[in-house]
């Protein structure tokens, strides 16, 4: 018995360890076909123009996620629309920060 | 095996993902450090967890040979859940290299429960030695239950900043159905002895 859930307990914890950030997160959804995206390095220029230092930046949900520091100086991860560079969301570890009208 | 051999073996084990850690990390060219920091804080958890499972295993299961085990090396356990504690605040740091963006966001609810779960985790840390529980005596104990707000401070820390509860509650749920497994054991056992 004690075996068993001995085993259990360590399974269930091997079963978390290759959790792989590259799946979507689920915070922000786009529907924008890829051929519609501009580039992600435009988008990553216009936000250096506005005084963002951007770290990293990829394709969550279809959105584009940037891990940045913003203008502000706070370290922050936040969502744009993949055609239109719209703002989505900004969050702090975690608090958000702003959130674009009924996304 | 001998109380020495034990003892190693132990450190080797608890030190083993460190390891693996530090290889990946020091092997990566540019690294991603947030992906260490979360992995860092992900041991921390396992251990934390780990130790305080191990009394409501004791109860419910008995005095099994594979808990009795872990139950003479939960201190090393603890230390364990410590030391990537402290590699997780140490990459953090580094990774931001701003004391005052530091500041700036401890006050965030996660980033609060971030630093109160270490904090909670340091007094134990610290009177974890032979010395220190020889100098406390029955004290020792006392200090030692911070690992419980810890543990719970850890939960918030994890359910707050980062993407999605399904990782941490699978993490946490057994060993919030263990202890309270453990409490109506407790309470049952009470009353009956009340009865008698």
């Amino acid at each position: 018995m004690t075996k068993t859930i001995l085993a259990a307990l360590g399974a269930s914890l091997l079963l978390t360890l290759p959790a792989s950030p590259a799946e979507a997160t689920g915070k922000m959804r786009c529907d924008v076909a890829e051929a519609d995206r501009q580039p992600l390095e435009k988008l990553t220029a216009k936000l250096a123009a506005e005084g963002w230092q951007v770290r990293k930046g990829k394709v969550d949900g279809g959105c584009y996620e940037v891990y940045a520091t913003d203008p502000e100086g706070r370290r922050v991860e936040a969502y744009f629309d993949p055609q239109t560079f719209e703002k989505l969301l900004v969050s702090q570890r975690g608090k958000e920060l702003f959130r674009a009208a009924g996304r | 095996m001998t109380e020495r051999g034990e003892k190693l073996l132990g450190w080797t084990l608890l030190a083993l993902p460190g390891a693996w850690l530090a290889l990946t990390l020091a092997r990566t060219p540019e690294p991603w450090l947030a992906d260490w920091i979360a992995a860092s804080g992900l041991w921390s958890a396992r251990f934390l967890i780990l130790a305080l499972a191990l009394t409501p295993l004791q109860r419910l299961f008995g005095n099994r040979r594979a808990i009795r085990l872990l139950l003479r090396h939960r201190r090393a356990i603890g230390v364990a859940a410590f030391c990537y504690t402290a590699a997780h605040v140490a990459l953090y740091v580094v990774d931001m290299a701003d004391w005052g963006a530091i500041l700036g966001e401890a006050v965030i609810p996660s980033m609060l429960a971030g630093w109160g779960a270490m904090l909670a985790m340091l007094f134990p840390f610290l009177a974890s030695s032979d010395a220190a529980m020889r100098l406390l005596g029955k004290g020792w104990k006392r200090v030692q239950r911070l690992a419980y707000p810890a543990t719970l401070l850890t939960l918030v820390h994890w359910l707050l900043v980062h993407d999605g509860a399904g990782e941490a509650l699978l993490h946490f749920l057994p060993l919030g159905l263990l202890q309270l497994a453990r409490l109506h054991l407790h309470l049952t056992t009470t009353k009956k002895a009340i009865a008698t």
